[in-house]
């Protein structure tokens, strides 16, 4: 089963990526903040996290230091809004796998989610 | 000249004429008394002395009588001497003065007053003493009744041997004058002589000063009075601003110069005045053209400032939004699968995803235009960007039935901004070209250096062969969320964007237009100093 975690603050965007996830057989676990997703990641493993780059409490760019630190297997793949594109670029650069824009469809979520799996799946 | 007269106290002239016109009655009258009293004078010593020697000749001819004793002889001589006109009187006196012969029998025997000259020529008290004056008076000159100026002489007749050794034994020998003869001579002649040229003399005189004082006066008039009213009326004249105006120039005496002077002072007045309206002029302009600045500066500073804080909110709702537009594709993407693909649920749900995507591009724009605030500045080549501007688009399939026809500056074409900014304004160039041409025909990208007011500028031109922008769309043309674009093209943030990141760096973006021919673009960025 392929595990997901999706830490974002906005609840509509993670029911967005549950509901277009879920459906196509990936195992998909939501966390409200960066916080709460790092506590999650302690007790479990996942083969990808969806990050959103700004939330209140813990930034993005923070998060994704630890995960690269403490989870070196978990892919990364960050929510931007188009203003942060050169985060986004940052982030690329610190180990995220890839990045969506905000607003996405199900497609560009799917697309960019199946990607990840297979260049893994092929390494 | 009768100006001069009316005020005597405000003319040089009539001062003048005035003056030596005094001087000259005042010494002409102590000349014309002087003259005359000298003659009088001189004539009355010629009087004198006739009368003198009638005196003499009258003693000379009664000598014989007297000395003989012959009274009636004696008688008899003085009134003959005294027939010539003239001669009024001619008595003799004893020392006492007792009349003892007279011209005028009836004077005989009478005694004369104490006070007469023929007393008073010696003494100097004849009523009281008989002290003697130390030089004797032996005439006086006085008016008779008759109003006529009488010369009366008198001349004592000393005691002399022959007299006191005559045989009437009359005088003695201690006697020192025996008595006095007594002429009055008449001088009315001479007073009518002398007053006939008095007479004459007066008219020569009054002649004199009248034809002098008028050959004064002209001269005056010619020589001070006209120059110096021709003088007075041209100050009046630049005094009431009239600076045309010379005066007339008629000799090279200190009058003429003085004219002259003036006349090229006033050359110089109007010089300065021409000069000053100039100034004037040219200072207004100067200001007209400062306010004029000022004014759309401060309009500039104020619009920077909206579009800055409006880009500020425009972000801030932009991340708010995507959250929320992220549900709502997610969402419709969802329900969409759940119909078939013809069903009118399905083709609903398309609407609700397209407008969905509308307002994903309405965000991006704004974000863009958020980011109009510059970030990173540095040294960048405006061709070089331009170059790889057109190499973007020229991929896109937008253009890909546009031709460019590139005309690059030789020079590098330095400028100090943020490189990603002017991409983003040349994008924008390109892509409203291609719209206004329909996305066919050829866009004209030029590059070169110009000065303008005195400064150095880099102007980048966009010249398409599109519709044109319309006369009255003009002035809108850089407000934000301005557009001409179809419902859903277009955001009118473009040109906003592009104008305010020029504006920011010091340039301006200038348009000229025809309504179907096509529009150019200008943009100007200031030269970075040191670079060609």
């Amino acid at each position: 089963m392929k595990k997901i975690l999706v830490i974002d603050d906005e609840a509509i965007v993670r029911t967005s990526c549950e509901r277009t996830l879920g459906p196509e057989g990936y195992e998909v676990k939501l966390a409200a903040s960066g916080r709460e997703g790092l506590s999650i990641l302690e007790k479990e493993s996942f083969s990808l996290v969806l990050l959103d780059l700004k939330m209140p409490d813990v930034d993005g760019i923070e998060v994704l230091n630890k995960i690269n630190a403490i989870w070196p297997d978990t892919k990364v793949v960050m929510i931007t809004g188009y203003s942060t594109v050169e985060t986004a670029v940052q982030a690329l650069r610190l180990g995220a796998y890839n990045f969506i824009e905000k607003p996405f469809t199900p497609d560009t979520l799917l697309t960019a989610v199946k990607e990840v799996f297979e260049k893994s799946e092929i390494a | 000249m009768k100006n001069i007269f009316r005020n005597p106290e405000k003319s040089i002239a009539a001062k003048l004429i005035i003056a030596i016109g005094a001087l000259m009655v005042i010494l002409t009258l102590i000349f014309w008394y002087a003259i005359l009293a000298k003659q009088e004078k001189d004539i009355t010593a010629i009087a004198i002395r006739y009368g003198g020697s009638f005196v003499n000749f009258t003693k000379e001819s009664i000598h014989h009588s007297m000395l003989n004793f012959q009274p009636d002889e004696t008688q008899r001589m003085l009134e003959t001497l005294s027939r010539p006109e003239g001669v009024q009187r001619v008595s003799i006196y004893n020392h006492k003065g007792h009349i003892l012969f007279s011209s005028q029998k009836q004077n005989v025997g009478q005694t004369v007053e104490k006070t007469s000259i023929v007393c008073k020529g010696c003494h100097t008290e004849p009523e009281k003493s008989s002290d003697l004056l130390p030089r004797q008076k032996k005439w006086v000159v006085y008016k008779n009744e008759k109003g006529f100026r009488i010369l009366q002489i008198v001349d004592e007749i000393p005691n002399e041997p022959a007299c006191y050794t005559a045989a009437c034994h009359i005088h003695q020998k201690n006697q020192k004058t025996l008595g006095f003869i007594d002429a009055q001579l008449s001088l009315s002649f001479l007073d009518e002589a002398l007053l006939r040229q008095g007479l004459a003399l007066t008219a020569y005189v009054v002649m004199f000063v009248l034809s002098v004082s008028l050959f004064l006066g002209i001269i005056i008039y010619k020589i001070v009075s006209r120059p110096v009213s021709d003088l007075v009326h041209g100050m009046e004249k630049v005094a009431g601003g009239n600076l045309d105006y010379s005066v007339p120039i008629k000799s090279i005496d200190e009058m003429g110069v003085l004219a002259q002077t003036f006349n090229s002072m006033i050359k110089d007045l109007k010089t300065a005045q021409d000069q000053r309206e100039k100034w004037t002029q040219t200072l207004e302009m100067e200001i007209a053209k400062k306010t004029e600045e000022i004014r759309r500066t401060h309009a500039n500073l104020v619009q920077t400032e909206k579009l800055a804080s409006l880009g500020r909110m425009a972000a801030g709702v932009a991340h708010e939004i995507n959250n929320p537009l992220t549900g709502v594709v997610t969402f419709a993407h969802l329900l969409k699968k759940r119909f078939p693909p013809d069903s009118t649920e399905a083709q609903d749900l398309t609407v609700i995803i397209e407008q969905a995507d509308r307002c994903s591009k309405i965000i991006r724009n704004l974000l863009t235009f958020a980011r109009a605030t510059p970030s990173e500045k540095g040294k960048v080549s405006i061709n070089d960007i331009i170059k790889r501007t057109i190499f973007l688009v020229q991929n896109q399939e937008k253009f890909h039935h546009i031709k460019f026809n590139i005309k690059l500056d030789e020079d590098q074409l330095v400028v100090v901004g943020d490189a990603s900014q002017f991409q983003q304004i040349f994008l924008n160039m390109f892509i409203n070209a291609a719209d206004a041409m329909n996305e066919r025909g050829q866009i004209t990208v030029a590059t070169r250096k110009i000065e303008e007011n005195g400064k150095r500028y880099i102007e980048i031109e966009f010249t398409d062969e599109g519709h044109g922008i319309k006369e009255e769309d003009m002035p809108k043309l850089f407000e934000p969320f301005f557009t001409t674009k179809p419902v859903g093209k277009g955001t009118g943030l473009g040109l906003s964007v592009s104008h305010g990141i020029v504006k920011h760096l010091g340039g301006h973006v200038k348009v000229k237009s025809a309504v179907g021919k096509g529009t150019s673009f200008f943009v100007r960025l200031p030269l970075t100093e040191g670079e060609k």
